[in-house]
């Protein structure tokens, strides 16, 4: 392990069990928000508030403090952190559920208030950890535990767009989707997750990225088979891109 | 800031005397009766380095104050009744993990959305809480300004010491009333507690810590639950407050907190006055309930009366203390243009009774 | 010692600064003082009443309960509530200048004052309060009447001379003019 430190860093406890499943998306958008962590040099300084659901576990694969919120409140939480102690660098990490369901109204007025706090939303277009339920961001027609016939837009509305309610907020300064597909659009989640947390550390003010993530257990496929179908199906509504860079010089986005 | 007598609405002296004790974060969102709160703090933390935050809902404030109770830093909040149910959630939060924080609750008349004039109908909310599991929070009932003042050092430490939430309740009547406090000189009472063997300050100067309040195994919760159970004896044990008045020889004793226990005084000096043996027993701890003042109930009691701006919550907690030795009876009222039993409701029940 | 008072008008009358200054008299001579006000949805506009309690100890009911000991009331509106809101042996003092109808109620002594048309006289009829508070200060001994000409001026103070001569007159009219009226 100590071997594996000096190439990884510190921020990575690689001796640590994961707790996803075997090619769930999670386990990649960690290690990204490890390695910018790393990268950034802002370890000890850097707090995760984490939601309800698979997410929750994504502090315990790095060596920084971590509150576990309530659901769907981590945006709230991270905010009277900030207030509070405006020196450290906080992060939520929640998954389409927390954000986009339960604590949309936190999420957004996090967004709009303009602290420099980051949210990052992982998008696996349903409840994992419960089963495999429909989310907000469930594709119309999606067979669900709770949608065995389809999601019925007139009975549950239209998947939700997160990023794009943001975009013409004065207070965010970074919204981007970002997809974690294959190695190309993996590339570009990392850039996003530095730009994100450097617009935090230059305070400029709210930073926000959405990953779409394929969860093979919930969407009971082959890991190959949920790869192509977020690949597929899912980037295809849920476009990725950078809707606001304010980050100034240095980004390559 | 120096010792000082004001002359302000008593929601103005609990924005005072908490930010003199050490609240620089204040989270807030408008309420009739509280509101007044953060119209104060906003004006008066900006002085002491501080800062009044309006968030979207009540939701958002309770989770802010964790947040801001997770870096060791005082935080507050102020709210009425319905704002109360939407931090339900949270407290039992903060409760769990153990965060130090305080509260108000400025009563007003519920359920539903209710009505803006003062009242006690969150005794139970307060005592009981609507939020998940097996929790107690700290509630005091000051009855006046002056006893705001004189209890918020108080607040601060049991919230530090004890590591919980610190809420108190008080009437609206009794917090939209203007009256003068003599406040001591200020101090930051938090100061005082070293937060870092437990706050989550970033690993700098301590190994990984994270706050759970769920549980990964079976046998983490009920470890959680064991450990807030001894906590909670223990504030049980030490932390009652209460003022007995002439309780010795009484044949009736009057049980109020807040407005009704402050009237109380002037009732039975009224009464003595007569030559009528009434006595007073008025919790200033709503939880820890004052037990311990209903132990030696004198051989010359013939009944015990509680009065509350409500139709009867704290009554239960005194029928469960008394257990049964006295008979007790209620008077209570809640909401109109007169919102509370008056001196002389209290009076012409009292002689029912001797 | 304790009074027990009921400052009462229409809106724009200024009963809640007579209610107020009466407040930071009482604590300038040290005295215990609660301020209560009407309950109720209303915010703005209609009536406004003011409770003070002036008392030497400890205030434990901050009610008055149909018990005040000395009643202003400034306009046709509150009359009656001012007149039934009085202890046995309270005084009321009366705006005859706006209450024309006075109806008698055995043991409570009121007092007709032209307290509008003395303001005006003195120079605006916002004073009207003011010549009360004169008139409530001689018709009871709850506070000095030096001590609330020393509020008047700290509170106008030397921003406003020429205000503060006047409520310092209507102050004084309103001192004298009790004795007289209440013959
Ligand atoms: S249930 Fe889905 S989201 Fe959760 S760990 Fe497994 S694959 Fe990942």
């Amino acid at each position: 392990m100590q071997e594996l430190a000096k190439i990884y860093g510190d921020t990575l406890l690689l001796d640590k069990k994961f707790n996803y499943c075997p090619g769930c998306g999670h386990g990649v958008v960690t290690r990204l928000v490890a390695e910018a962590i790393e990268e950034l040099g802002i370890r000890q300084r850097t707090v995760s508030v984490v939601g309800i659901g698979c997410g929750g576990f994504s502090h315990h694969y790095m060596d920084i403090d971590a509150i576990e919120a309530m659901h769907g409140r981590s945006p709230a939480v991270a905010i009277g952190y900030k207030t509070a102690s405006p020196d450290k660098i906080v992060y939520t990490y929640q998954g389409d559920g927390d954000c986009s369901a339960i604590g949309l109204a936190e999420l957004l007025h996090g967004a709009n208030r303009g602290l420099p706090v980051t949210c990052f939303m992982i998008n696996n277009n349903l409840f994992g950890m419960t089963g495999g339920q429909m989310s907000p961001a469930t594709l119309e027609n999606q067979v669900t535990a709770t949608t065995p016939k389809g999601r019925d837009v007139h009975v549950h509305g239209y998947p939700l767009r997160v990023p794009e309610m943001m975009a013409d907020m004065v207070g965010a300064k970074y919204v981007a989707r970002e997809a974690v597909c294959d190695a190309k659009s993996i590339r570009k989640a990392a850039k996003s997750v530095r730009n994100a947390l450097q617009c935090q550390i230059q305070g400029l003010g709210f930073s926000f990225v959405e990953f779409i993530v394929p969860c093979p257990t919930g969407l009971k496929l082959s890991v190959p088979d949920a790869y192509k179908w977020s690949r597929e199906k899912m980037v295809e509504y849920f476009k990725p891109q950078v809707f606001k860079n304010e980050v100034g010089q240095n980004n390559e986005n | 800031m120096k010792s000082e007598t004001l002359f302000l609405k008593n929601t103005q002296t609990f924005a005072e005397a908490m930010v003199r004790c050490g609240v620089r974060y204040h989270f807030a969102y408008p309420i009739t009766p509280a509101t007044e709160v953060m119209k104060h703090t906003a004006v008066i933390l900006p002085e002491y380095g501080g800062r009044m935050v309006q968030m979207e809902s009540e939701l958002a404030v309770a989770n802010a104050l964790a947040g801001c109770a997770c870096t060791g830093t005082l935080g507050a909040t102020s709210t009425s009744g319905p704002g109360m149910a939407l931090m339900q959630e949270s407290i039992s939060f903060m409760a769990a993990g153990e965060l130090p924080c305080i509260m108000l609750d400025a009563m007003r008349v519920g359920p539903g959305d209710g009505d803006i004039v003062g009242a006690q109908s969150n005794y139970f909310q307060a005592t009981r809480g609507g939020g998940h599991g097996d929790y107690r929070v700290i509630v005091l009932a000051p009855a006046s300004g002056q006893e705001i003042v004189d209890l918020m050092p108080d607040a601060v430490k049991l919230a530090y010491t004890y590591r919980t939430p610190v809420l108190f309740v008080i009437d609206g009547v009794t917090c939209t009333m203007t009256e003068s406090a003599i406040f001591p000189e200020a101090h930051d009472y938090a100061a005082g507690f070293d937060t870092s063997s437990w706050a989550y300050t970033g690993t700098a100067d301590h190994e990984k810590r994270f706050l759970l309040t769920g549980s990964y195994t079976h046998s983490q919760g009920e470890e959680m639950n064991e450990r807030l159970r001894a906590k909670f004896e223990r504030i049980k044990e030490k932390e009652q407050r209460w003022e007995s008045i002439q309780t010795e020889d009484a044949e009736v004793v009057l049980v109020g907190f807040g407005i009704h226990g402050r009237m109380g005084q002037d009732l039975v000096a009224n009464m003595r006055a007569q030559g009528k043996k009434v006595g007073l027993i008025r919790p200033i701890t709503l939880w820890p309930f004052p037990d311990k003042a209903f132990e030696q109930l004198p051989e010359s009691l013939k009944s015990v009366l509680v009065v509350e701006m409500n139709h009867g919550q704290m009554l239960d907690d005194v029928r469960l203390a008394v257990n049964g030795r006295v008979p007790v009876h209620f008077l209570g009222k809640t909401g109109g243009d007169m919102p509370l039993c008056t001196l002389a409701d209290m009076t012409a029940q009292i002689n029912t009774l001797l | 010692m304790r009074t027990k008072c009921t400052f009462s008008g229409s809106g724009g009358q200024g009963s809640a600064l007579l209610a107020k200054l009466v407040c930071q008299g009482a604590i300038k001579q040290g005295l215990k003082v609660v301020m209560t006000q009407t309950y109720g949805i209303e915010q703005r506009g209609g009536d406004s009443t003011g409770y003070v309690i002036v008392s030497d100890n400890f205030i434990g009911n901050p009610l008055v309960e149909n018990d005040a000991d000395i009643s202003v009331a400034l306009s046709p509106s509150i009359y009656d509530g001012c007149v039934d809101g009085a202890v046995e042996g309270g005084i009321v003092l009366v705006n005859s200048s706006l209450i024309t109808e006075m109806r008698e109620r055995e043991g409570v002594k009121q007092v007709p004052i032209s307290a509008s048309d003395m303001a005006v006289e003195l120079g605006s009829v916002k004073c009207a309060n003011i010549v009360m508070l004169g008139a409530a200060l001689a018709a009871t001994n709850m506070l000095e009447f030096e001590t609330v000409e020393q509020v008047l001026r700290e509170t106008l103070g030397a921003k406003k001379p020429a205000l503060l001569e006047m409520n310092l007159n209507a102050l004084e009219r309103g001192r004298t003019v009790y004795a007289s009226a209440a013959e």
